[in-house]
């Protein structure tokens, strides 16, 4: 009960905040595009998918039309995860130091509730928050695709969920250098340079770090921190396959959950230690 | 049971890159507080005060020591339903108003939401911010601030209330509101733990008051006893005082001075300020009070830690 008050605490903090509405201003000039833009054209030799009012794929049949707008989807999702991780994590870096600063922390911490409910209520409220913005973009964009191409793709509203989990195993690091920082600037910049400098590396280690050496030990702490860290590039990848209707590994997810799980449990636990 | 009980606590902070910086918040501190009261603790700056509130809130936790709150021991979860803070130096979320701050913090505390409307409403009225509900709080003064700290504290109608400088920015009308809202809360049987600079002020609602130093305990009493000026005592007298009784009764008491009326008689006991009494009754001077002579709490206050820091 008191971490759902949290939440909507949280989002409550969040949409008093300008960061994420630049988030939704973009996602609805890009619907508004989208909506002027895309279109679909019966010819005598099948659908074309129109851009502009141009043909913009050469005549193919239904089957063929659901594949590409799946594409179209998945192209506009990845251009959304981006702007998820700029905005998403800048607009809710914030929301852990703010609450552990003094004189919030004093006020949170003298109600009955565990320190690890105040931070799972702010981590949830964050995660709320991207959610939101998500399945606007989504949905919008389903809704879109579906009345115009006539395709009603029901793996790219899922995709919603899967990006969304992909933000919260990120914000899970984020999250974990707020409580150790307590300072936004450095949650961001410790998100992002995560993102930058150990996932994407360890992700395609295979083609990149692995040529660094050829030790066994050296290849093996790699696959180690791989498996250990949440994996961000594989499952946003997994995403874009699943809307445009391939197979994706869930593996991936549930490594992503038991690390994000522990990241966090390490977070409340330095919580828990910390005098304020 | 106490309200609040100490036993021993101590709280060293270790700061630096290492953590090898010791700094003693609090020193071996051991303290009852009896239920209903209102009890005053009283320090200069870094003296321990707010250590204390934030170790019985597990805001912070003892290097050694126990305590318990209601006689359930900490740190407890639980036991703070039954507990208000006002933060010394608290920050209310900005884009919200005084209304929301209230049913937020108060869902938090506990309060079942069926009471919480009318417990609003209540409390706005009660710390006089009816009119300024729908205003958010950053728009409020550090007065109005308070107000609306205090009606926070009070949201989950806790049986203990710790008040960390509760008059701090409220002017003089504002800050006798507030005290007469504690002297109601202990009517009701709160207890009320008070933080405060202003003495004056906790002279006046205050039952018993303990003073800190430097993180040690340095007295506890009720404000009678903290402002009891040794045996001096005042007689009031009509006319004047013969010079012959002057001289016998200096003759026996450690001190006596005349001032208009009024006589002040440094006695060792009461047996000698009865002597003082029967020597100025048998010379017919009319005794119109005896009263014994005080300090304020101020002077009792910066006498002790002026005393401690000589030692």
């Amino acid at each position: 009960m008191k971490i759902i008050t949290l939440v909507r605490g949280t989002i409550r903090e969040l949409a008093a905040k300008a960061t994420l509405y630049v988030l939704a201003g973009i996602s609805t000039l890009i619907l508004i595009a989208a909506l002027l833009a895309v279109g679909a054209n019966s010819t005598p030799d099948g659908m074309t998918i129109t851009f502009f009012g141009n043909q913009a794929s050469p005549p193919v049949t239904n089957e063929t039309l659901e594949d590409l707008a799946g594409k179209l989807e998945a192209g506009f999702a990845s251009g959304l995860f981006l702007g998820i991780v700029v905005f998403g994590v800048f607009g809710t870096a914030g929301v852990i130091p703010d609450a552990l600063e003094k004189g919030t922390v004093d006020l949170y911490l003298s109600k009955p509730i565990a320190r690890w409910q105040l931070l799972l209520g702010k981590y949830l409220g964050s995660v709320s928050v991207i959610f939101l913005n998500i399945i606007y973009f989504i949905g919008g964009l389903w809704i879109i695709v579906g009345l115009k191409v006539g395709v009603w793709n029901g793996r790219f509203l899922l995709s919603a969920l899967l990006l969304t989990y992909v933000f919260a195993s990120l914000y899970s690091v984020v999250t974990f250098f707020g409580v150790l920082s307590r300072n936004m600037a450095i949650a961001i910049i410790a998100g992002i340079l995560y993102l930058i400098l150990v996932a994407g590396p360890l992700d395609s280690r295979q083609t990149g770090l692995y040529l660094i050496s050829e030790s066994g030990i050296y290849r093996g702490i790699l696959d180690g921190l791989f498996y250990t860290f949440p994996q961000i590039p594989a499952m946003q990848s997994g995403a874009m396959h699943i809307i445009a209707g391939e197979r994706a590994e869930a593996a991936p997810y549930i490594q992503s959950f038991l690390s994000s799980g522990c990241i966090l449990a390490l977070s409340a636990w330095i919580l828990r230690r910390r005098d304020f | 049971m106490f309200a609040i009980e100490a036993e021993g606590l101590s709280k060293v902070y270790r700061n630096g890159i290492f953590r090898r910086q010791e700094v003693a918040a609090l020193t071996d501190f051991s303290i009852q507080v009896a239920p209903g009261q209102i009890f005053s603790l009283l320090g200069p700056n870094g003296a321990g005060k707010t250590t204390f509130i934030k170790m019985l809130l597990s805001l912070a936790s003892p290097t050694s020591g126990t305590a318990s709150i209601l006689g359930q021991k900490l740190p407890d979860v639980r036991v703070r339903e039954k507990v208000g803070y006002l933060p010394e130096n608290h920050r209310y979320p900005g884009y919200l108003t005084g209304d929301q701050v209230l049913r937020y913090f108060g869902e938090l505390g506990g309060a079942p939401r069926a009471a919480i409307r009318g417990r609003v409403d209540v409390l706005l009225g009660l710390v006089g911010l009816a009119q300024w509900r729908t205003m958010k709080v950053k728009k409020y003064s550090k007065g109005m601030l308070q107000r609306l700290g205090l009606a926070q504290a009070l949201m989950n109608e806790p049986e203990i209330l710790f008040l960390d400088e509760p008059t701090d920015g409220v002017d003089p009308v504002g800050r006798k509101e507030i005290r007469e809202i504690l002297k109601d809360l202990k009517q009701r049987g709160k207890t009320i733990f008070l933080n405060s600079h202003l003495l004056s002020e906790v002279e006046l609602v205050s039952d018993r008051v303990a003073v800190l130093d430097r993180g040690r305990l340095l007295k506890v009493g009720t404000v009678d006893e903290m402002t009891a000026a040794g045996q001096a005592y005042v007689i009031g007298i009509n006319g004047t005082l013969p010079d012959a009784v002057v001289v016998a009764a200096r003759a026996f008491v450690m001190g006596l001075a005349l001032q208009g009326e009024n006589i002040t008689a440094e006695c060792r006991t009461t047996a000698e300020l009865n002597r003082v009494i029967d020597l100025l009754r048998a010379n017919n001077v009319e005794i119109t009070s005896v009263t014994r002579q005080r300090n304020t709490l101020e002077e009792s206050f910066i006498s002790l830690i002026a005393k401690e820091a000589r030692q």
